[in-house]
C-alpha cells in the first residue's frame, strides 16, 4: 500500500484539492486583512459559480471559454452586490455586526440556490476535453486536475504582483495595516474595500467551477464546506498573511488526503472531521500559524 | 490659510474638544501646547478630516472642509503626521514614501519632492528597501515626515515629533522642521516638548481641557503665564 507510487498520487491529489482551498482562502484573507471579517459568505460564491457554469454551459450551450468569462463577471458581481448591499451599511461598526451580516449572507445565498436549483444534487457538466485520464506509471490524472492546478498558479502569481506592484495592491496592503493611516495619507479606503471583495468574489467564481468539475457533483450547499475548509487553510498559513493563505490551502489539501489514504478503509468518511481536528491542532500548537505575524498595533 | 470656529469634537458621547477656534497665517509656525488629554491631537484630527466636528466649521484657504473626508483632504494640500508616527510597518521604506503622493499623478513633481526628502533625510534612500518596522525610532518619525511630505502639502500637521526620541534626535528633526517652514510650507505643531516647540514658533495656542486658554507670541504667552507649573505639573 505505502508504495511510492501511491505516495506520489496522494500528494498530486492533495496539490489539486489544495490548489482550490488556497483560491478561496486568498479572497478570504485580504477580506480579513482589511475589514477585519470572517466572511463566511466567501464559500457560497463557488456554489453560484458552479451552478452559473452549469447555466451558461449546460443550459445556454455558450463555449467553455465564454463560460469561464462569465462566471468570473458573475463572482465579481457578487462581490460588488456583497459590499454595497451588506458591508457599507456595517462598516464601522462593531465587529460582530460585519461577523453576523457575514453569516446572514451565506444562510441568505445557500437558500435562494436551494429554492432556485432544488436540493437536489446535479451532475457537474465538465466539458470533454477537461474530463479525459491518462495513465503514467506513477501516475493517473485528470485534465481538469492540470487545469486546477495551472490556473490558481496564475491566479496566484498574478495576485501577488498585484498586491506587491501596483499602486492599489500597496494600498490594499497599508489599508489592512491601518485603516486610519491610509485614510490618512489620502487611500479611499470604501473603494479599496470594493475592489478587494470584487477580486475575491471573482477567483471564488472560476474556483466554483474547478470545485464541480473536480468532485463531479454539485448541490445548493456546497459552499459550507469549502467556506470552513479555506478559514482552516487560513489559520494554518497565519491569519491575514497572503502567502500564508496560499501555502495553508496546500498543506490542507495534503494533509487531507494523506489521511484519508492512509487510515483504514471505512474511515475516508471522517475526512471533514479530519480539518476541523487539524484546525483545533493548531490553534493549540501555534494560533499564530506558519506566516502568521502578530498583531501591530 | 486655516480657521477653526468654535468647533466641538466628541470621541462617541465623549466630548474631547469644545468650542475651539483657531488660525494659522501662511507660512507660519504655529504651535499648540497642553498638558496630555487637553485635545491637542483631537483637534488636528478635525482639521485633518479623520474626526468631523459636532458643531463649528474649518475654513481651509477660505473654503468650508469641516464635512470633506480625511482622504479628499490630503488632495488639498493638508497632510497630517500622526502621533506615534503611524507608518505602515509591513511596508517598505519606498512603499510608505510613495503612498505620501497616493492622489498625485504629476509624475516630474513627485520626483522632485522624493530627491527633496532624500536630501533632508538620506537615510530614507539607503534605506529604501528595508521593511519599515525594522527602523529605529528617529528613523521612522523622519520617514512620516517624509510621507506626510510626499503629498506636496501646503499646510503640515506634526503631532508630536519628538515623542520617545533621543533629545540629539529630536534637535535634529526640529532643524530640518525649520527647513520644511523655510520652504513655504505652513506648519501646525503639536507638542509637549514645550520649550522646543516654542523655539521655533510664531504664534503659540495653549489648551487647557479641550479649550484654548491662552495665545499668542510666544515669549509673551510665556511670560504672561506661568506655563510650567500651571499646565505641565513641573
Amino acid at each position: 500500500m505505502f508504495t511510492p507510487e501511491y505516495l506520489i498520487q496522494q500528494t498530486f491529489n492533495g496539490i489539486v484539492f489544495g490548489a482550490m482551498y488556497a483560491l478561496l482562502a486568498l479572497g478570504m484573507t485580504v477580506i480579513y486583512g482589511i475589514l477585519r471579517l470572517i466572511h463566511f459568505a466567501h464559500g457560497a460564491l463557488i456554489t453560484v459559480g458552479a451552478f452559473g457554469f452549469y447555466l451558461f454551459f449546460a443550459v445556454l450551450g455558450l463555449p467553455f471559454p465564454a463560460a469561464i468569462v462569465l462566471i468570473i463577471g458573475l463572482g465579481a458581481l457578487m462581490g460588488v452586490i456583497l459590499d454595497v448591499v451588506a458591508y457599507k451599511k456595517a462598516v464601522g461598526g462593531p465587529e460582530v455586526s460585519m461577523l453576523i451580516t457575514s453569516l446572514g449572507f451565506y444562510i441568505l445565498i445557500e437558500n435562494l440556490m436551494k429554492l432556485i436549483v432544488s436540493p437536489q444534487p446535479y451532475a457537474f457538466p465538465t466539458p470533454e476535453l477537461l474530463d479525459r485520464i491518462y495513465s503514467m506509471p506513477a501516475l493517473t490524472f485528470r485534465t481538469i486536475d492540470i487545469f486546477i492546478i495551472a490556473t490558481s498558479i496564475a491566479i496566484m502569481v498574478f495576485f501577488t504582483l498585484f498586491v506587491k506592484r501596483t499602486k492599489m495592491g500597496v494600498a490594499m496592503r497599508a489599508t489592512a495595516e491601518s485603516g486610519e493611516a491610509a485614510r490618512m495619507v489620502g487611500i479611499n479606503i470604501g473603494r479599496v474595500i470594493s475592489i478587494s471583495f470584487i477580486i475575491a468574489s471573482a477567483i471564488a467564481g472560476i474556483t466554483g467551477f474547478m470545485w464541480g468539475a473536480k468532485y463531479g457533483q454539485i448541490s445548493y450547499n456546497m459552499g459550507f464546506m469549502a467556506g470552513v475548509k479555506a478559514f482552516v487553510a487560513i489559520v494554518i498559513g497565519g491569519v491575514g498573511s497572503i502567502p500564508g493563505a496560499m501555502l495553508g490551502g496546500f498543506i490542507l489539501g495534503i494533509l487531507e488526503m494523506f489521511s484519508v489514504a492512509f487510515l483504514p478503509p471505512g474511515y475516508a468518511a471522517y475526512r471533514d472531521g479530519i480539518v476541523f481536528f487539524i484546525l483545533i491542532l493548531i490553534l493549540i500548537v501555534k494560533p499564530s500559524g506558519i506566516l502568521g505575524q502578530k498583531e501591530v498595533e | 490659510m486655516l480657521k477653526v470656529e468654535g468647533i466641538d469634537v466628541h470621541y462617541g458621547i465623549i466630548p474631547a474638544v469644545r468650542e475651539l477656534s483657531l488660525s494659522v497665517e501662511k507660512g507660519q509656525i504655529a504651535t499648540l501646547v497642553g498638558a496630555n488629554g487637553a485635545g491637542k491631537s483631537t483637534t488636528l484630527k478635525a482639521v485633518m478630516g479623520a474626526l468631523i466636528p459636532k458643531r463649528g466649521t474649518v475654513l481651509y484657504k477660505g473654503e468650508d472642509v469641516t464635512g470633506v473626508p480625511a482622504d479628499k483632504r490630503v488632495g488639498m494640500g493638508i497632510a497630517l503626521v500622526p502621533e506615534g508616527r503611524q507608518i505602515f510597518s509591513r511596508l517598505t521604506v519606498r512603499e510608505n514614501l510613495n503612498l505620501g503622493a497616493y492622489h498625485r499623478n504629476d509624475k516630474k513633481g513627485i520626483i522632485n519632492d522624493q530627491e527633496w526628502i532624500y536630501g533632508l533625510f538620506p537615510v530614507l534612500k539607503e534605506r529604501g528597501s528595508q521593511l519599515a518596522g525594522t527602523l529605529s525610532g528617529g528613523e521612522q518619525q523622519m520617514l512620516a515626515l517624509g510621507r506626510g511630505l510626499m503629498s506636496h502639502p501646503q499646510l503640515l500637521m506634526l503631532d508630536e515629533p519628538s515623542l520617545g526620541l533621543a533629545p540629539i534626535v529630536v534637535v535634529d528633526i526640529y532643524k530640518v522642521i525649520e527647513e520644511i517652514n523655510r520652504s513655504g510650507i505652513t506648519i501646525l505643531l503639536v507638542e509637549q516638548n514645550i520649550n522646543m516647540a516654542m523655539k521655533i514658533s510664531s504664534y503659540a495656542y495653549i489648551m487647557e481641557t479641550g479649550k484654548i486658554r491662552t495665545e499668542g507670541k510666544p515669549d509673551e504667552v510665556m511670560k504672561r503665564e506661568n506655563i510650567m507649573k500651571v499646565y505641565l505639573g513641573e
